[in-house]
């Protein structure tokens, strides 16, 4: 049949079979297109776990598609439970994948640039439908996702998974670990907050310390752009963030993952010989298959795992803070989380030493391990030395984090630090989050917090005074706490904290004071 | 592998519920992040004013005659001010456009002999653009304040006979309340200066100082007093009408404006040095 000399087939086939089954057996046709070769019903069956047919029509997608061509299609049954993988490798790669596609979307709504950055994240957060979810999800993931890509090594470490021949997957292993440090860290800076700011400096600062001078102070230059962090700086690091690191990323995952299915997923220690490795061989019997078992299951994994994003997303908010500002260095500022560790060796010295020098040491050590340590036994019992090791590693790893935190060995006066319980600056803290008009006008004195006359200035009193009451009373001593809470405009309080004390040694008195300005409406504790 | 995909059915149906519950609730929600920034942004312009504006602009926005215009005031906000320099855009673009660029010029009819500094960071100022907008929302939230204030009455200076400059002279009975009402107005402009203390007026007490009336007594016991006061009254008045005739240490002695004398009548004065005397 023709309609104006163009043939159409499908008229034919319509006018051969009817248009119901012709539109079914096209619909089965591009579903098998698509899927490379799983036509419904096939899909149907991988669903209901039914036995396959011969040929095993569940192979094609793995030999012609280009999603799978690189995914086993069956994998030894050993490795079917949550030992010896915990799912970490798999669990990384999704995090992957969840940060690229909230971050393309945050994109849209983000100019890296000094003047607007901040006053973008405004945006997201007041102006843009669901754009605190997204936001709150991209952040949640990074830090799950160096979490996940950690425990991902140490596991690996654990099970001797990097012994030959494995080598040089851990060999890129390691430097993903490198990417995913430096993709968190270089999505720190773009809010453009006190916190990105000062977070970034603190981690730069130490590349300053590289020898020779002329070394460290072009690297410098390269790192923030300029002798301090602004425009060019933002935007180096938005570009490494969004277009350097990803590629390094997708490109290492590549060569990553080609290896861990090049050699096979290493089977559990206890299950090989010693110096063997089986893990291509799986025999018949102890096969599972890609379709159905792993795939339904990494399937739901995916459902899950965005479920708990969404819903973690409504209770952990990512932090905003106030605008960056080159002048202030807010109290108790550090390196984010994962470089605690390095932020703990500064304080044991010098900067070229614990900055550079050990820490590079490290990572190389990390990097070239499994072409050092070569013994031939993946058992655990037969590594005592190594594991100890690890472990030892590990522990000091979190006692450097400690010392990396603001509560070990800086230098700040007690008095600022009772001030900064009631007023952080990092956070709102109890004063920003009581109840505006239960802070009444007035003087009040700390010790008297029995007398005060509303609720949320007796709980902040006391709390004013037990801060007082902890300051050690050998250099100063009679401490005495006072707020002030002033109207200072339509719906604007201001309040000022004040320590007063005497000097042990000439006995002259001192005062340290805090003013802060706190309107009834700003709602602190939306999770900002 | 059942209750895989069960449980991950159910995962899906709780993606869906979250979603829509964001979905309904999100309108609410931006508009109270919205309000609670823009409020913030008043606490954030209410520390740059203190720490950038107040010394000439009064610490509420009342102006120091000779010195600054007044902000905290009813023409301002009726649109007065405006329509005198013929600017046609909002409020909001005034003010940001003065505190941005500065003034170079004096408005036509005021004299103010200092000029507007420019506070804009990209016209060579030390504040950045959020600062300045921090800024004016601070002083836009004066709006009710100022507006309020136009009907009531203000205190005046200088009606009657000024007090001069003699110490001794004898003052009529002064009242604390209205002294103080005084010592705070901007017609006075003491705070402007003598509120550089953490807390409050300088002349009141604080931590171990007495108020001003006990410190008035001490001083003129000292030995290195040098006025002609006998009384913590008459120290007072010297230090408002002949402030140079002593200067505590460590003050440095071209602050103190001397006109008082010709400005405050001897009520006023009286009002005044009572109401530091009540500062013990």
């Amino acid at each position: 049949m023709s309609i104006f000399n163009l043939h159409l087939p499908i008229l034919d086939e319509i006018k051969e079979h009817g248009l119901k089954t012709t539109v079914r057996d096209r619909s089965v046709d591009v579903v098998t297109r698509l899927t490379s070769g799983l036509s419904p019903s096939d899909i149907r069956s991988i669903l209901r776990d039914d036995p396959p047919g011969r040929p095993n029509p569940r192979l094609k997608p793995h030999s012609e598609g280009f999603w799978l061509h690189m995914k086993p299609t069956y994998y030894h049954q050993l490795m079917d439970g949550v030992y010896p993988t915990f799912r970490l490798g798999w669990l990384s790669t999704f995090f992957f994948v969840f940060e690229i596609i909230t971050g393309v979307l945050l994109m849209v709504y983000y100019t890296p640039s000094p003047a607007f950055a901040y006053e973008n994240m405004l945006t997201i957060l007041g102006n843009v439908p669901f754009g605190r979810l997204l936001r709150d999800m991209h952040r949640l993931g990074a830090e799950l996702m160096v979490a996940v890509v950690m425990l991902h090594a140490l596991r690996t470490f654990l099970t001797g998974s990097y012994k030959k021949p494995r080598q040089f997957t851990w060999a890129t292993g390691m430097i993903l670990l490198l990417v995913t440090w430096l993709l968190s860290f270089s999505g720190y800076l773009l809010p453009w907050d006190q916190l990105s700011l000062w977070a970034v400096t603190i981690g730069v600062s130490m590349v300053e310390a590289i020898p020779p001078e002329i070394v460290g102070q072009t690297v410098n230059l390269l790192a923030r752009g300029a002798p301090e962090f602004g425009a060019n700086g933002l935007l180096r690091w938005y570009l490494l963030h969004v277009v350097a690191m990803p590629l390094v990323g997708i490109i290492f995952f590549g060569v990553h993952y080609y290896k861990v299915i090049h050699h096979g997923h290493s089977l559990p220690p206890e299950d090989e010989e010693v110096g063997e490795d089986t893990a291509k061989r799986v025999p018949t019997d102890t096969r599972v298959y890609f379709f159905p078992t792993i795939a339904t299951r990494e399937l739901f994994y995916t459902v899950a795992l965005t479920a708990m994003m969404v819903v973690g997303s409504l209770f952990i908010h990512a932090p905003l803070e106030p605008h960056a500002d080159p002048l202030i260095t807010p109290l108790h500022s550090t390196a984010p989380w994962y470089f605690l560790w390095l932020q703990g060796m500064l304080k044991l010295g010098d900067k070229v030493i614990w900055g550079l020098i050990v820490p590079g040491v490290l990572i190389s050590g990390l990097l070239v391990l499994p072409y050092i340590e070569v013994g031939p036994s993946r058992r655990y019992g037969d590594r005592r030395i190594g594991l100890t090791a690890g472990a030892v590693t590990t522990l000091l790893f979190a006692i450097l984090s400690y010392m990396g935190s603001p509560w070990y060995a800086v230098q700040t006066s007690a008095e600022q630090e009772a001030v900064a319980e009631l007023v952080p600056e990092t956070h709102p803290g109890p004063l920003r989050l009581s109840d505006w008009n239960e802070l009444q006008v007035g003087t009040y004195d700390a010790s008297a917090y029995e007398a005060a006359p509303t609720e949320a200035l007796h709980d902040l009193l006391e709390e004013f005074d037990h801060e007082l009451a902890r300051i050690p009373r050998d250099e100063r001593t009679d401490h005495e706490g006072i707020m002030v809470i002033e109207n200072w405009q339509t719906g604007l309080k201001k309040i000022t904290l004040r320590v007063l004390w005497t000097t042990v040694a000439d006995g002259n008195p001192g005062e340290y004071s805090q003013t802060l300005y706190l309107h009834e409406d700003s709602n602190y504790g939306q999770g900002e | 592998m059942r209750w895989h995909i069960a449980l991950g059915t159910v995962a899906v149906v709780v993606i869906v519920v979250v979603l829509a519950y964001v979905a309904i609730t999100e309108t609410a929600r931006m508009e109270s992040f919205t309000n609670a920034y823009d409020s913030r942004r008043i606490e954030v312009g209410a520390a740059l004013y203190e720490n950038n504006c107040r010394t000439c602009h009064g610490p509420q926005g009342e102006g120091i005659p000779g010195v600054a215009p007044s902000i905290n005031a009813p023409d301002l906000f009726n649109g007065e001010r405006l329509m005198a320099v013929g600017f046609s855009g909002t409020l909001y673009d005034y003010i940001e456009g003065v505190v941005a660029y500065g003034r170079p010029v004096p408005s036509a009819g005021t004299s103010y002999p200092q000029r507007m500094p420019t506070w804009g960071q990209e016209f060579g100022g030390p504040l950045r653009q959020d600062q300045v907008d921090a800024i004016v929302s601070f002083i836009l939230n004066w709006e009710d304040q100022a507006l309020a204030a136009a009907g009531e009455g203000t205190v005046t200076l200088g009606e009657g006979e000024a007090v001069g400059v003699d110490v001794g002279v004898s003052l009529p009975e002064g009242d604390p309340r209205a002294g103080a009402s005084l010592s705070q107005s901007a017609q006075a402009g003491c705070s402007a200066c003598h509120e550089l203390a953490a807390v409050g007026p300088a002349w009141a007490a604080e931590a171990s100082q007495p108020g001003i009336g006990e410190r008035a007594g001490q001083r003129v016991a000292q030995s290195d007093y040098s006025g002609e006061a006998e009384t913590a009254g008459q120290y007072l008045l010297e230090s408002i009408v002949n402030p140079y005739a002593y200067v505590v240490e460590g003050f440095d002695a071209s602050l103190m404006p001397r006109d008082y004398g010709e400005r405050l009548t001897a009520q006023e004065a009286a009002d005044l040095i009572a109401y530091m005397l009540s500062l013990r």
